[in-house]
């Protein structure tokens, strides 16, 4: 793409936002809809159909959901030669249990999951309406896809499957969480994401799990990262016990284990695979590390054009882009070596607790944001 | 009397009936039918925006079933109004609506009032403390509207199953119905019994029907809004839809108590109106209640009046507005 196609688009992205305004509130119905259908990981079925749905009023091709369960329709370009891929994840950490009601006012939507990633997938349901609305058709087709069993215990089967099994070669990809805007990932970390299950035989012992547990945690902290390659070990979750009076019999830790160098992960696995088997020599103390989920160190440099031409979209509509480029979302990607950035659409917070929130006015902006990522990434497609 | 099993055949829906939105526009497009929607509020910041943002989203610029959203509001102290009118809504207080008839605080007042201030040839009412707000919650009852011209007044249900045996699904009501209002019918008005929610806040109903009948004020208003359509039109006129869960507030039983008093007292009105029940007394507008304190229990009394405004047709400015006294 040449310097003055990159003008031309980003003297189209100034008027989006104005232009983008009609269609708010056909997003966030789309969002308050989403939101209240509950989706956790492996049940987000019901979800996925009404995406489907969506994507089939529009009169979409090939709308369909496949066999792990990804909502998928194309959005025809004018020449088709190539496709770029824009996803979502459907799925939230919230049970079904969970109150889904959504609260709107003036500024926010509240709603456990709306921004991660109830925003995101209704983008998804509304963009083909918005674009036919602005007058703007890509050259290239778009791929939409509502990916299922995305996190945790998920390790992102619905996007993997997609990427193995797909019949169109994707020449880029966009991932859209709800927030944070600002956000313009393009590189993974290699992670290991493990859950430490620690159990004890009442009849040969008589401590604690969590007592056991928290001698695990004390010892992960003892573990020496490798500073030079940005490695980090998060403890994420911890569960256990049945009651106050009664030393528990079962406890677990969830944690993950990230570096920019894939063999710094495997190392320190190993490290952490030969503690527990030394502790778990103790009589009456089994323990057990079970694989939640991996990804794969690498991405884009922060000259490749997709990248480059993002930025200049976000700074012409005053995002200031975030300094973290690495995110796991771009994992799936890396291993099938296709280029993908990640964007978010609006400012949140809360996320992951009930009282989630997302704010309503920068969503104009976020939106404006993808529709001239994508105008870009459809320009250096055809370069 | 009408066989309420046959009634109950052919004039009970389901929502899902109504699901292809764009023959539901052809048909009411054909007929050159104009829809308002209202709804009335006092203090529901918490559940407006999300009721106004669907509906004009889904039922005006996607699929163009209304032809106005209209919030009418009883004087509310939160953000209801400033909520509303964000996302498009039209936003009247009803003490600015026909002035010359003074205010009176109450949702019936509300309803009253949308006959003069909205265009609708069919009025949607829907409440306005819907947690699970869709669609459907006005699709469902104006479609029967709009597919059938001798169905008039439409009224929603919502699935309660109380109990699952060998496919019998107890469909009920809500305390106050199942306690007060079906027995009362059963006495009085057998037919009426049919209605399944006779008490239910979502209902469609034309024009021709809305400035005929009075508009109790406040709890009574859904009950004699179904004894007056069924005195002037019969059962025949009604019809009711199934829109399957509604989550709303819960109700304190005390509260539940003075709504039932305004609907007894609405009720009695009506018998003693239609010479039903001859020599009833005056009666009281003040409800008992008590409550315990330690050892002492002390009495507490409600005023509560079930003032009613007179049918619209009877209102100059209304039949100024329309055309009918030139």
């Amino acid at each position: 793409m040449n310097n003055i196609d990159i003008e031309k688009i980003i003297s189209r992205v100034h008027s989006l936002p104005g232009e983008l305004v009609p269609f708010r509130e056909m997003l966030l119905a789309n969002v308050v809809m989403i939101s209240e259908i509950p989706a956790p990981t492996f049940g987000e079925q019901e979800r996925i159909s009404f995406l489907e749905q969506r994507f089939n009023e529009y009169g979409l091709m090939n709308c369909c959901t496949d066999e792990v369960g990804n909502a998928q329709a194309i959005l025809p370009g004018t020449d088709n030669l190539q496709a770029i891929l824009l996803t979502a994840h459907a799925d939230t950490p919230f049970p079904a249990s969970e109150n889904h009601t959504c609260t709107v006012d003036v500024e926010k939507i509240y709603c456990p999951g709306v921004a991660d990633n109830s925003l995101g997938l209704a983008l998804l349901a509304t963009l083909p309406t918005i674009l036919e609305g602005l007058g703007i058709r890509l050259q290239s087709k778009l791929l939409l896809l509502g990916t299922s069993r995305s996190l945790d215990q998920g390790n992102q089967c619905g996007i993997r499957f997609f990427l193995t099994n797909s019949r169109y070669p994707v020449k880029s990809a966009i991932v859209v969480e709800g927030i944070p805007l600002g956000r313009l990932h393009y590189r993974s970390m290699a992670s290991f994401g493990g859950m430490i299950s620690c159990t004890i035989d009442r009849k040969v012992n008589h401590k604690s799990a969590i007592e056991i547990l928290n001698q695990i945690i004390y010892q992960l902290g003892r573990l020496t990262l490798p500073v030079e390659s940005h490695t980090d070990l998060v403890l994420g979750a911890v569960s256990g016990g049945a009651s106050y009076k009664i030393p528990a019999r079962h406890a677990q830790l969830k944690f993950q284990l990230r570096s920019d160098d894939d063999q710094v992960v495997i190392d320190v696995t190993g490290q952490i695979n030969s503690m527990l088997e030394e502790m778990g020599k103790e009589q009456g103390v089994s323990l057990h590390l079970e694989d939640i989920a991996r990804t794969q160190a690498g991405g884009l440099d922060s000259s490749h054009p997709i990248v480059a031409k993002t930025r200049q979209v976000m700074t012409a509509l005053g995002i200031q882009p975030q300094k973290s480029i690495y995110s796991p979302i771009i994992t799936s990607y890396v291993e099938h070596e296709i280029p993908a950035i990640g964007l978010g659409l609006t400012y949140g917070n809360n996320i992951h607790y009930g009282d989630e929130y997302i704010e309503i006015d920068p969503i104009i902006t976020g939106i404006a944001q993808l529709i001239g990522a994508l105008m870009a990434i459809d320009g250096a497609c055809h370069d | 009397m009408i066989n309420i099993n046959e009634w109950l055949q052919s004039n009970t829906f389901h929502h899902e009936q109504f699901s292809d939105l764009p023959q539901l526009i052809k048909a009411k497009e054909k007929q050159g039918l104009k829809i308002s929607l209202c709804i009335p509020t006092l203090n529901e910041e918490k559940t407006i925006g999300k009721e106004v943002v669907l509906f004009k989203s889904e039922l005006q610029d996607r699929y163009p079933l209304l032809d106005e959203i209209a919030v009418i509001d009883s004087g509310s102290t939160d953000r209801t109004l400033e909520i509303a009118a964000s996302f498009g809504a039209d936003v009247y207080k009803s003490a600015e609506i026909l002035p010359v008839m003074g205010f009176k605080r109450g949702k019936g007042e509300n309803l009253w009032k949308a006959i003069y201030q909205l265009q609708g040839d069919i009025i949607v009412y829907v409440d306005a403390d819907i947690k699970n707000i869709h669609p459907r919650f006005v699709y469902g009852i104006v479609a029967p509207l709009i597919y059938q011209s001798e169905i008039k007044y439409v009224k929603a249900f919502y699935d309660r199953p109380l109990a699952l045996s060998q496919g019998i699904r107890p469909t009920g009501g809500g305390r106050v119905t199942e306690i007060l209002v079906r027995p009362l019918f059963s006495l009085f008005f057998p037919e009426l019994t049919a209605i399944i929610q006779p008490l239910s806040g979502e209902y469609a109903v034309r024009r021709e029907v809305l400035e005929r009948i009075p508009f109790p004020i406040g709890y009574g208003v859904e009950t004699s809004h179904l004894i007056d359509v069924y005195y002037e039109y019969g059962l025949e006129a009604f019809a009711q839809t199934d829109l399957d869960k509604r989550v709303h507030r819960h109700q304190e039983t005390r509260d539940l108590g003075k709504m039932s008093f305004g609907i007894l007292r609405t009720f009695c009105k009506r018998l003693k109106d239609r010479g039903i029940v001859a020599n009833l007394p005056e009666l009281t507008a003040n409800l008992r209640q008590f409550q315990a304190l330690d050892n002492s229990y002390e009495q507490v009394i409600h005023e509560i009046y079930e003032e009613e405004r007179p049918p619209m047709l009877k209102i100059v400015a209304y039949r100024e507005k329309i055309g009918i006294d030139h």
